[in-house]
């Protein structure tokens, strides 16, 4: 005999004419208007609009991934190329955003099939221990990552002559304006649309008229291997896995497909979502990089005026070697890329604060009544524009390590996603396969090992032992 | 809103999807001692390196 089913929400009850009453279950504003919205899914997929579907169901891993294509990403590969030209980095960026993609449909799966946040999921199946080591090791990268976000608008600003007041403004205005819809949505559809303009990097890598032959050649082989100081390069390889999958990554996504009200029959599109989302990043990561080459053999990091890519003025050392035009777009796309990158490293901190604390943390609540979560969206927000005001902060720096950093705490976040998506319990017969498994542990050991290689290796510099 | 309308919207979410559910907290996991141990040394191993990385990076802007 079966066990009785728990009660449901929906389950009606028979009265004692046979009918069945259904009751009302108390619909929050929240839950009305992820129906509204799940309202147009079902249409589409009764009519056959498969272009519409999509339309509706792409979102948080294009998001997720054109987000972490931010500000000290597009540094990192434009450093990269910078210091090594064209060869082993430009594969590299694919191989890493390929390790995105196992991470991220992780995470995407487990928000459909649960309908709960990676914060709240770490916090009630694994105790308020955990849960709080998880959203503390977030909030403090996400605040480093929000500083280096804004230095990256501030580069791009100072190449039209504005000041770093003008980058905090712009920022925190940003953030503020977004939110002002009440609906999960809304703010979705414009944060997309911002992102488009990530492919900037793209434009500038063309006009920077690079050999394509080197390119192709780079591609294909992998080569030429990085030389020079084991430090440097272990640095731009940590910060360039640091660029591609970010513990905030984790949070936001498993976050946003619950609230955007994804389920586990949207799983596929989910999949869709997120392959888009990496290739379109991929592909304008290595726009950065080959943008960034262009100032290799004419010094490298170390050319520019005024002490150029030290203050990180990448836009002005680009325009002596390839010209105003492609400086210019260059500029554009970090203000851009910290624009976008701003925004949703925000929302990832208000879910993670709102789902440990246990409080309203949807965009489709008002502000009156998510307070926490729109709140800890623009205080975070807030306490990185106030730090780049700061005058004489090391941004390049800055910029790399915020990468490095995130590069170090991703594992853990990672082993727990793993487990999560392991647990038969939640996920029931949408569980990680053993081929999955076994690609996310490979991930997790690489990372570790690159995270690690680093800290020791400048730790032993830093003290002098080698 | 008319209850017509309610459960309209209802039938277009999944019973688990509402509010009201999603904020029944799950049931915990139980680990064994093996992997709350390994959990921990991950946890500090990281905590190590991170350590080192802000360390180096402190040091080098003093320097």
């Amino acid at each position: 005999m079966n066990p009785p089913s728990p009660p449901s929400l929906l389950d009606g009850a028979v009265s004692g004419d046979g009918t069945i009453a259904l009751p009302r279950p108390p619909l929050t504003p929240e839950d009305e208007a992820r129906s509204q919205d799940r309202f147009r899914v079902h249409n589409a997929r009764r009519h056959g609009r498969r272009w519409t579907l999509l339309w509706l169901l792409v979102g948080p891993g294009i998001l997720a991934m054109l987000g972490e294509n931010d500000g000290p990403s597009m540094i990192s590969y434009a450093t990269t190329g910078a210091t090594y030209g064209i060869g082993f980095f430009l594969p590299f960026i694919l191989v890493t955003f390929a390790m995105a993609v196992v991470c991220q449909e992780m995470c995407m799966r487990v928000g459909a099939v649960t309908h709960r946040g990676y914060g709240q999921l770490v916090l009630e199946r694994f105790g308020p221990v955990w849960g709080w080591f998880s959203a503390g090791d977030l909030i403090f990268t996400n605040v480093v990552t929000l500083i280096a976000e804004f230095v990256a608008i501030r580069i791009g600003l100072s190449f039209f002559h504005l000041g770093a007041g003008v980058a905090a403004l712009l920022g925190v205005v940003l953030v503020v304006f977004t939110l002002s819809g009440g609906r999960y949505w809304r703010w979705e559809r414009i944060v997309l649309g911002m992102a488009v303009f990530n492919g900037l990097f793209l434009v500038a890598a063309i006009m920077t008229r690079p050999h394509w032959g080197t390119v192709g050649h780079g591609l294909i082989t992998a080569s030429p291997f990085p030389g020079g100081s084991f430090n440097t390069l272990l640095l731009l390889v940590a910060s360039t896995i640091g660029a591609t999958v970010t513990p905030w990554m984790i949070f936001f996504q498993q976050s946003a497909s619950a609230d955007k009200g994804l389920t586990p029959g949207d799983l596929r599109h989910g999949r869709y979502d997120t392959i888009a989302g990496a290739v379109f990043a991929a592909l304008f990561g290595c726009g950065a990089l080959i943008a960034g080459a262009a100032l290799f053999g004419h010094g490298g990091a170390g050319f520019g005026p005024a002490d150029a890519l030290a203050g990180a003025g990448f836009p002005g050392a680009l325009k002596l070697v390839s010209g105003n035009a492609a400086a210019t777009v260059f500029a554009l796309g970090l203000i851009e890329a910290g624009a976008v990158a701003i925004l949703t490293i925000s929302a990832s901190t208000g879910y993670a604060v709102g789902e440990c604390i246990g409080v309203a943390h949807s965009f489709n609540n008002s502000t009156r009544k998510a307070s926490v979560f729109y709140g800890a969206n623009v205080g975070a927000a807030l306490i990185a524009a106030v730090i780049i005001l700061i005058p004489g902060a090391p941004l390049l720096s800055i910029a790399l390590n915020a990468n490095v950093l995130a590069t170090v705490l991703l594992p853990v976040a990672l082993v727990f996603l793993i487990i999560l998506a392991n647990d038969r319990e939640l996920m029931g017969q949408w569980a990680n396969s053993a081929v999955t498994n076994r690609i996310a542990v490979a991930i997790v050991v690489f990372i570790s090992i690159c995270g690690a290689a680093y800290g020791i290796d400048s730790f032993l510099q830093t003290v002098h032992i080698v | 809103m008319t209850a017509a309308e309610q459960q309209e919207l209802v039938e277009f979410l999944e019973r688990d999807q509402l509010v009201l559910d999603t904020s029944r907290p799950v049931d915990r996991m139980v680990l064994s001692g093996p992997v709350r141990a390994a959990l921990w040394a991950f946890r500090v191993f990281v905590m190590v390196v991170s350590a080192m990385v802000i360390y180096a990076f402190v040091s080098q802007l003093v320097h």
